[in-house]
């Protein structure tokens, strides 16, 4: 059976901070075009993998982190993202002061020297609201909003793989449907997806693939409609589910 | 009255600059940077040697005082700053007072600049002439202190709302962890901004030169006022820095032609006390600016 490469692959994957360990060997693959998530209780380590991946300030003890063929165990955050690999941090990390247009240009920052007016207005296009607030500073939107600018923030550096980090956070549930639709969308037109969420059912709805991390393991994998079927993620998320 | 006004203004904008310096390294690293006056009395002995040892105009001998600012302030933090950085703010703060000492003996140790003021030539023409404005008279070395201030700040406004890598290090100031995350080298334009603070340092000292004399040893104190500018003002507003520096300039020239020289300083540095009791955002800032 033949399968296209991973566009990552993470394996036997130990990483923490300091002396804490929060990793005890996780393996996860994502495919061009798919839409994975990773789902888990708090403290689980969902947040220290993507911060693995970004090499932003988790430590890696030992296993491999590979992407688009590139092993990450040397590379700067600053790397990953000339690599492809984007990150969308909880909280959403936007520059608050700054206007609309100016965070979407800088999301182009690895790239800066092409021209970005093709790209900007396929972001705007997307995300319509962010057209009407284009001149004003990011922190008089909504959340939704703030997630949409986040997100295309991070589609201007072009990323073969955007990771979202609990991107439901703080949003009314029809803004997170929303957000989940043109995930799904971005996952179809090619680009790969890697979700890290709480909200268990809503993303396995959306997702191809899901993984269970429990105490910085992978407690379950599979196809998110064995995952949706099996009684252990029922007997997790009771009452998690707001589908 | 409008002769004191104009050498208010005058001491003023140097303290503007300073503040302005302050407050762009502080955006950047968090850090009050306390050698800021000793690069404004390094950036003014460099215009010396250009004038003195290599024969150039002040035109000139601004351009390569700003030029070695800048040169001098990449050096600063990625050799000072950064090593300290790894201890925590507190450890860099200690730096920066460590820089004050190294610059202010250090300075005196090289040929030609010593430990004693020097004169520098005027911008346009010999450093004394004077024009008769409005019933006053105004040192034509004022009027170029005023002009040059102006040009820095639209250089500066035309650099941070204007271009692409200026709004990245105003980017990577406001939030380093989004920056990083977009592929902002925060590391460099941390660098740059030191850079920038330093090169507007010896830019202001090269610009007052003509009027105050370059060189000895009143570095700290330029610090202290530009630090009582920047908190007058309102330390997190550019411009306040800026409009800041002016008021405490003319209020200086004030009081000294009513008190004795030694009264009007301690009363100038007061107003620092009063102004973060009463009103720690400042003149010019927004209340919620104060929480960093």
């Amino acid at each position: 059976m033949s399968r296209p490469r991973a566009l990552l692959e993470v394996r036997a994957l130990h990483a923490g901070y300091g002396a804490l360990d929060v990793l005890r060997g996780v393996d996860l693959e994502v495919r061009a075009g798919e839409l994975v998530a990773v789902l888990g209780p708090n403290g689980a380590g969902k947040s220290t993998l993507l911060r693995s991946i970004s090499r932003y300030d988790a430590t890696l003890r030992s296993g491999a982190i590979v992407f688009d063929g590139v092993d990450l165990a040397r590379a700067t955050t600053e790397r990953t993202v000339r690599l492809g690999c984007l990150q969308v941090p909880e909280g959403r990390q936007l520059f608050a002061r700054l206007s609309v247009d100016d965070n979407l240009r800088l999301g182009a920052f690895v790239r800066r020297r092409a021209s970005l007016d093709a790209e900007l207005s396929a972001v705007y296009e997307r995300f319509a609201p962010l057209a009407q607030r284009r001149g004003q500073p990011a922190f008089t939107l909504s959340g939704g909003e703030q997630q949409m600018l986040a997100i295309g923030r991070a589609l201007m550096a072009r990323p073969k793989l955007l990771m979202l980090d609990e991107p439901s956070t703080g949003l009314a549930p029809q803004v997170v449907e929303q957000l989940f639709a043109i995930a799904s969308e971005l996952a179809r037109s090619g680009t790969a997806l890697l979700i890290v969420e709480q909200n268990a059912y809503l993303t396995l709805r959306h997702a191809d693939r899901a993984y269970v991390l429990e105490g910085g393991r992978v407690a379950l994998a599979g196809t998110a409609s064995e995952l949706m079927r099996d009684e252990r993620v029922k007997a997790i998320y009771l009452g998690g589910s707001t589908a | 009255m409008l002769q004191l006004l104009v050498a208010g203004l005058t001491v003023g904008s140097e303290y503007g600059l300073i503040a302005l310096g302050i407050h762009i390294i502080l955006r950047a690293t968090r850090v009050v940077n306390f050698a800021q006056g000793e690069f404004t009395i390094v950036g003014g002995l460099v215009a010396l040697t250009c004038v003195d040892v290599l024969h150039l105009n002040m035109w000139f001998a601004l351009a390569g005082a700003t030029l070695a600012g800048f040169a001098l302030g990449l050096a600063f933090e990625i050799v000072v700053l950064r090593p300290a950085g790894r201890t925590g703010e507190a450890g860099v703060t200690i730096a920066t007072i460590g820089a004050v000492f190294v610059l202010l003996y250090g300075h005196a140790l090289v040929p030609g600049w010593g430990s004693n003021p020097q004169p520098l030539p005027g911008f346009g023409g010999p450093a004394t002439g004077s024009v008769e404005l409005a019933g006053a008279t105004v040192q034509v070395q004022s009027l170029w202190v005023f002009a040059l201030l102006i040009a820095a700040l639209a250089v500066l406004y035309l650099f941070f709302e204007r271009t692409y890598f200026g709004k990245a290090i105003r980017a990577a100031a406001e939030n380093p962890l989004g920056a990083r995350l977009i592929g902002i080298d925060v590391n460099s334009t941390r660098a740059v901004s030191v850079a920038l603070g330093i090169a507007l340092a010896a830019y202001g000292g090269t610009i007052i030169g003509p009027i105050t004399l370059v060189g000895g040893a009143a570095g700290f104190a330029l610090t202290i006022k530009g630090f009582v500018a920047a908190i007058v003002g309102g330390l997190e507003s550019p411009i306040g820095c800026v409009a800041g520096g002016l008021v405490v300039g003319v209020l200086q020239v004030f009081l000294q032609s009513r008190l004795p020289y030694d009264i009007a300083d301690p009363i100038v540095y007061s107003v620092l006390l009063v102004m973060l009791l009463v009103r720690p955002q400042g003149l010019f800032g927004r209340r919620d600016a104060v929480r960093d």
